[in-house]
């Protein structure tokens, strides 16, 4: 594959060369998240329908499956409407602020055994680095806006991201501490003990592991954390005066996010691209030959899933019990697991820990 | 060929720039608060190139340091501000003249 | 002129082309995505110094986290802006005379011939396997090790104080307490109570009187 790539690019100058490639890596990235951005709306509706026992979007194409395209055309063609009171400017850079670090994030993310865009030492720190500035499209869209609504959505959704991220951290301070490297690969390799998939994460970390996802979910302003959006009380949230491509600019920011969130949890708890029968008797050799990249997909899936289950089950938490979870009780949790994951890293306990550098 | 002067050259019109921030916009204590900072990152951008350029790891545990303490300084001061204009209405530095809380 | 020479010039411009925003626009709101911008662009400049774990660190906590509470605090308080503003244009020459002089003496210090080429020239880069977060995280848990620690304590006075500062309880506002609610039993919600069943008056019933309730308001 970057064999093929480099023989094409080969009547280049060496930094042209280098650039094409580089933007080849990131479009064979972008094409396949973009799409499944779409296809996660259409996935989402259906899903819920059927949990509600409806059939979801079926007009639009075979079976609907044409939907999340008419969507996108729809929205591609609506005006953009800008409120008369609003700071133009910053109104029409909030939604690019959101997108682009949910887009960003990705150069660090591997689908298989090196298959990564960029593949850093401090990985995981540039990830939740990154991630932290999708907060400033949110404050920046409600503030823009200049409407009591979007300003109430603004405040509420910063204040709750910027809190998720504390007991996201430290969830992660505790990965960060079992596979004794901050790079994503080598994160997954660490998990790599051969007991299949008894070996990953999930298990010695188990509370990092639920709070990790939880975490993801009221990081991302899903439901139940949507108090941002809000559609009963505070009719749309920080978005509320945006239309057409600006809303969908947004949209497309929360989905990525939404993949992105699953992406990470199985890379960092459940084995990323690892068969999960993976030095396992029978089953093991048995499934060696399904590519590591169809298991991170899979993994990637149930994730998504459960985001959506999740949705169709809950109803939206009240603001002050979102503080509550996050600061009284995911922060000290972590915190007690940490030291317990110290422990455990020292006395170097299980098929888990004491095989890394320590 | 980026030497050291280059980068000490340019923290030293960062920390100008900011001191000079001070001057015109002494009435608004959250722009003072936003020109400490960038003094503190003129500061700090002194101290990672002197640790690149000696070589020795510890003038970035120092900039590590600063960051901690300028993290904890802007949200105290920022509490202050907030604290202050819940009393006053203002953030003005000119009607801030009373000792009295 | 060589990648490095055009990303430091690239990023060094932005970093000071942000920082004169930040002092002279007059919007709160423009000055404080100024300063994100002059921490990106210098955050840029320490990976080109092999920084690369502090160059995270800072937009992980300064962008991430302090510039999102300075945002929060300027959309918050409602800042006359004329007021705030005057002296703006009577201090502008005090403030460029003030920062000339400034870059002139601090120039003459730091110029190029005493950090320049010789002495502080080439350094040689590390290799692909140089990992800084390491370096640096040595050095953290050993020789500085009780600087860190008084570092966490800096931390914790910093919470402690900012909480004490701002929490504030208005007399008379209705608060939920969640950790009671959350902790509530069927039990404590309702009381069943038993009486003898009361003979009915051949009188017509009083009908939708907002009598007296039997639960108890909780």
């Amino acid at each position: 594959m970057i064999e093929l790539a480099y023989t094409v690019t080969a009547w280049m100058p060496g930094w042209m060369q280098a650039i094409a490639i580089i933007l080849m890596k990131i479009s064979l990235l972008m094409m396949p998240l973009l799409l499944g951005v779409a296809y996660l709306t259409f996935a989402e509706r259906k899903i819920i329908g059927y949990m509600q026992v409806r059939v979801g979007p079926n007009r639009v194409g075979p079976r609907g499956w044409l939907q999340p395209i008419a969507d996108s055309l729809k929205l591609m063609f609506k005006e953009i409407v800008i409120p008369s009171s609003a700071n133009r400017f910053l109104f029409l850079l909030s939604p690019l602020l959101a997108f682009a670090p949910a887009l960003a994030a990705w150069a660090v993310i591997p689908f298989d055994d090196h298959l990564v865009i960029a593949d850093i030492n401090a990985g995981l720190l540039y990830v939740l680095a990154i991630t932290s500035l999708g907060v400033y499209g949110i404050i920046l869209a409600g503030w823009a806006s200049n409407s009591k609504y979007a300003f109430l959505g603004a405040i509420r959704s910063g204040a709750q991201m910027v809190s998720y991220e504390i007991a996201m951290g430290f969830a992660l301070v505790g990965v960060i501490m079992a596979a004794g490297s901050l790079n994503l690969g080598q994160i997954v390799q660490a998990q790599a003990t051969g007991l299949g998939l008894f070996s990953w994460f999930w298990l010695p970390l188990l509370p990092l592991f639920v709070i990790y996802f939880i975490s993801g979910v009221a990081e991302t302003n899903r439901a139940p954390f949507d108090v941002a959006e809000g559609e009963s009380e505070i009719v749309a949230g920080f978005h509320v005066d945006y239309s057409g491509m600006a809303f969908a600019v947004f949209f497309l920011a929360e989905y990525a996010n939404m993949i992105l969130i699953a992406a990470l949890a199985s890379l960092l708890f459940l084995g990323g691209w690892l068969s999960p029968f993976d030095g396992l008797p029978v089953l093991g050799p048995l499934f060696d030959w399904v590519p590591g990249i169809v298991w991170m997909l899979a993994k990637m899936s149930f994730f998504l899933l459960l985001f959506l289950w999740l949705r169709a089950t809950f109803p939206r938490y009240r603001y002050d019990q979102i503080m509550r979870l996050g600061w009284k009780v995911f922060i000290p949790l972590t915190l007690v697991w940490i030291m317990v994951t110290g422990v455990l890293v020292v006395g170097e306990v299980g098929p888990w820990f004491g095989h890394g550098e320590g | 060929m980026i030497v050291l002067s280059d980068y000490l050259i340019l923290a030293a019109i960062l920390f100008a720039l900011s001191v000079a921030g001070i001057f015109i916009n002494r009435k608004n204590v959250l722009i003072l608060l936003m020109c400490i900072e960038l003094m503190l990152l003129a500061v700090n951008i002194n101290f990672v190139a002197f640790s690149h350029f000696l070589n020795d790891i510890a003038g970035q545990v120092f900039v590590f340091f600063i960051l901690t303490v300028a993290a904890a300084e802007a949200a105290i001061g920022l509490a202050i501000l907030v604290v202050l204009f819940r009393n006053r209405r203002t953030i003005n530095v000119e009607d801030l003249g009373s000792l009295k809380g | 002129m060589g990648i490095e020479k055009f990303l430091f010039y690239f990023f060094a411009a932005i970093l000071l082309v942000a920082a004169t925003l930040v002092i002279t626009v007059r919007n709160p709101v423009r000055a404080a995505l100024s300063l994100v911008l002059a921490f990106f662009a210098s955050a840029a400049l320490w990976m080109l110094l092999e920084a690369e774990f502090l160059a995270l660190v800072l937009v992980l906590v300064y962008v991430g986290a302090v510039m999102v509470l300075f945002l929060f605090v300027v959309m918050m308080i409602d800042i006359d802006l004329a007021q705030v503003k005057e002296g703006f244009s009577r201090m502008l020459p005090a403030g460029i005379a003030v920062a000339v002089g400034l870059v002139v003496v601090m120039a003459v210090v730091v110029g190029p011939e005493h950090f320049g080429l010789e002495g502080f020239g080439e350094v040689p880069r590390h290799g692909a396997d140089y990992n800084n977060t390491r370096e640096l995280g040595m050095a953290l848990f050993t020789t500085f090790v009780y600087p860190f620690e008084l570092a966490a304590l800096i931390l914790l006075v910093a919470i402690v104080a900012a909480i004490a500062l701002t929490l504030r309880r208005r007399p008379g506002t209705r608060h939920q307490n969640p950790a009671e609610q959350v902790a509530v039993n069927a039990a404590e919600r309702v009381r069943v109570v038993k009486m003898a069943a009361e003979p009915r008056d051949d009188a017509p019933v009083p009908t939708a009187e907002p009598g007296e309730s039997k639960e108890e308001p909780r």
